[in-house]
């Protein structure tokens, strides 16, 4: 088996609420391989964000991380960093909101080239003419007029495509990104999906795609994680987990995705509610909602175990899903 | 049958910068051209979805049939009578409208029950004493417990908040409900629910439903007839399967393409929409759509086309020069 790029194991997130503490992340361990595209999906609060956040050291104030993070940063064996070490080394993020997460003082071609100036020594008249050729590699027309341009003078594609340009800059060897589409048109969103696989193609890059559209992560991802209640339930290749679930959560998210085809079947939804991160019930806590739950559930005990080579799942009854 | 909404050439301005300027320069005042001319008609009971991208004016269309923009030119009729931006009550309560973002369009400052209440008792919906009993009923439509009633907005989850707006839409039995992205914002499995929840009230109300989305499989979930919007104005319209099954606009094509498909497997960035819309200051000549369509040729940029219906099917319009027949090639 070939090196890991990244091995997350035991990571966990603490924060403060009113003075109690909560951990919104509970235990997330993946791993990832070079020019691998692994999506996470989880609705609201299943703590995809932070997961991704933390690997980088990029929580928010009073939220702390703790784990096992190893990163083969020199394209040897995966090595334990400190995350924030890793900014313009190797690891880059590239954010949801284009307009929020771009300096709005910046013009666009000194925003590109910050990262290769800061990181990687380049003077000013090289940093510029890379910020051109990246700006040109993501596809965005007539660069040498837009980087002189500032942030709110581009649409919201041509921001998303800045943004990836700017993570691109300090040639990382992964980009996570935090639903970097939600926010775009399909049309918009399409292309810039198209650019990321395109990108990972030429430069053989990895890539944590995180996004709460299935649709999105179905195109996209080699191989797709779901989270739920600041745990991964289950990860395995993207076809296998959308269309053979071994978790009743993955299952019930499926049957909740209006399909493209059109059926006249009632979309199944989840009842309730996703469960508070003060709050999680004991043992599987997915239980309180799951269809199939039973008495032992409530006492199981968090383990993301192997069903074949390359599936795992946290339940343990995925017998109930076999299809008869 | 006579259609319940029928919308003529509907043509919404937005005056934007300084009329004073643009005068001093000898110049038009500089207006925005939001909605251009369409026209379409939504029978009673029937689920319209009108779909597009960002920009495309697809909420103003949605705002102007509700009398929250003014009209600029066209007109509005609901049953045969042409609605304006002033309506009195009456004709206010037959058209509500459920917003994208429940966390903002309900009064955090009031209880659901007030919410609810207020509306019953402004528009004399029940006699006094029965206010109570009908907030329950509101409640029990939209499938929420009736103990929510004494909940004020924040202590609710997005998909119960969503369901208080729709019970507030419905508070003033409407004919015709308009919602607006109501279910962007919300996660898929509590997205489900609510999708079905507008499907049981229409069987069950008979209620007149326009659905605004940008997302297609949801409009395929929940409309009978689509209408495609690119710039302001209407590029094709026809029965649901038809548009998805076989779409004769180039446009409403590129879109279908570029749609990530839950359950089929497609390469992203191979769609042919590339680019991005024209600003709506500045339209091309001709069809708007020329500038990113593969099919253009020279007429396209002389002439726009009308919306023109198929030989074999009156339900289904395009506004392409080659909509029913084959581009040269």
């Amino acid at each position: 088996m070939s090196e890991h790029l990244l091995e997350v194991s035991d990571l966990r997130v603490t924060m403060q609420r009113r003075g109690v503490p909560i951990t919104p992340v509970d235990g997330v361990s993946l791993t990832l391989d070079r020019g691998e595209i692994l999506g996470i999906a989880g609705e609201s609060g299943s703590g995809k964000t932070l997961t991704l956040r933390a690997i980088l050291g990029l929580l928010p104030r009073g939220g702390v991380a703790e784990g096992d993070l190893r990163f083969a940063s020199d394209g040897g064996r995966p090595a334990p960093y400190v995350p924030t070490d890793v900014h313009g080394h190797g690891i880059s993020i590239v954010f949801q909101e284009p307009m929020t997460a771009l300096n709005p003082t910046m013009r666009v071609g000194d925003l590109i080239a910050e990262g290769p100036r800061i990181h990687q020594g380049m003077n000013k008249a090289d940093a510029r003419a890379r910020a051109i050729e990246l700006m040109r590699l993501v596809g965005i027309p007539t660069p040498e007029r837009r980087a002189r341009m500032w942030p709110h003078q581009l649409s919201g594609g041509l921001r998303q495509r800045v943004m990836v340009a700017t993570a691109l800059s300090t040639e990382p060897k992964l980009v996570l990104c935090d639903e970097p589409t939600t926010a775009l048109d399909v049309s918009v969103q399409d292309q810039i999906l198209g650019l990321l696989q395109d990108l990972r193609m030429r430069f053989d890059m990895a890539i944590i795609f995180v996004s709460h559209d299935i649709a999105v992560l179905g195109e996209l991802c080699d191989r797709l994680a779901i989270m739920y209640a600041g745990q991964i339930v289950e990860i395995g290749p993207t076809d296998d987990v959308i269309s053979r679930p071994n978790h009743p959560y993955t299952a019930a998210l499926m049957a909740s995705v209006p399909s493209f085809q059109g059926t006249s079947e009632e979309l199944q939804g989840i009842p309730g509610h996703p469960p508070d991160p003060a709050a999680f019930a004991s043992g599987c806590r997915f239980a309180p909602r799951c269809a199939f739950a039973r008495e032992d559930c409530k006492e199981a005990s968090y383990e993301l175990t192997p069903t074949s080579d390359d599936r795992a799942t946290s339940c343990i009854h995925p017998e109930v899903l076999a299809q008869p | 049958m006579t259609a319940l909404l029928e919308v003529q050439g509907l043509t919404v301005n937005f005056r934007i910068g300084s009329a004073m300027a643009a005068r001093l320069r000898g110049q038009p005042p500089p207006d925005l051209k939001a909605v251009d001319n369409v026209s379409f008609e939504v029978e009673r009971s029937e689920s319209v979805g009108i779909v597009g991208e960002s920009g495309c004016g697809k909420s103003t269309i949605a705002k102007a049939i509700v009398g929250l923009v003014p009209i600029s030119a066209g007109s509005i009729e609901l049953d045969g009578i042409p609605l304006t931006e002033k309506r009195d009550q009456a004709t206010t309560r037959r058209i509500q409208m459920v917003f994208q973002d429940p966390g903002s369009s309900l009064n955090p400052s009031l209880t659901v029950e007030r919410t609810l209440a207020e509306l019953l008792r402004v528009h004399k919906i029940v006699p006094k004493d029965q206010v109570p009993e009908r907030c329950g009923e509101l409640m029990d439509l939209v499938e929420l417990p009736r103990s929510l009633l004494r909940a004020y907005p924040k202590s609710l989850s997005g998909g119960q908040r969503q369901r208080v707006a729709i019970a507030r839409a419905l508070a003033l039995d409407p004919e015709i409900l308009i919602a607006d992205e109501a279910v962007a914002a919300l996660d898929v499995s509590v997205q489900a629910p609510i999708l079905n929840l507008f499907n049981s009230l229409r069987r069950d109300l008979g209620l007149t439903l326009l659905f605004i989305s940008h997302d297609l499989a949801v409009v395929r979930h929940v409309c009978d007839r689509v209408v495609v919007v690119y710039l302001g104005t209407a590029m094709e319209d026809g029965p649901t399967e038809q548009i998805f099954n076989d779409p004769r606009h180039p446009y409403t094509r590129a879109l279908m393409a570029a749609a990530p498909k839950f359950g089929v497997k497609k390469e992203p960035g191979k769609s042919a929409l590339t680019g991005e819309p024209p600003s709506a200051l500045d339209l091309p000549s001709g069809c708007r759509f020329r500038t990113r369509c593969p099919l253009a040729q020279d007429i396209c940029a002389e002439t726009e086309p009308d919306l023109v219906e198929s030989e074999t099917d009156a339900e289904h319009l395009v506004a392409c020069h080659f909509g029913w027949t084959e581009a040269p090639a």
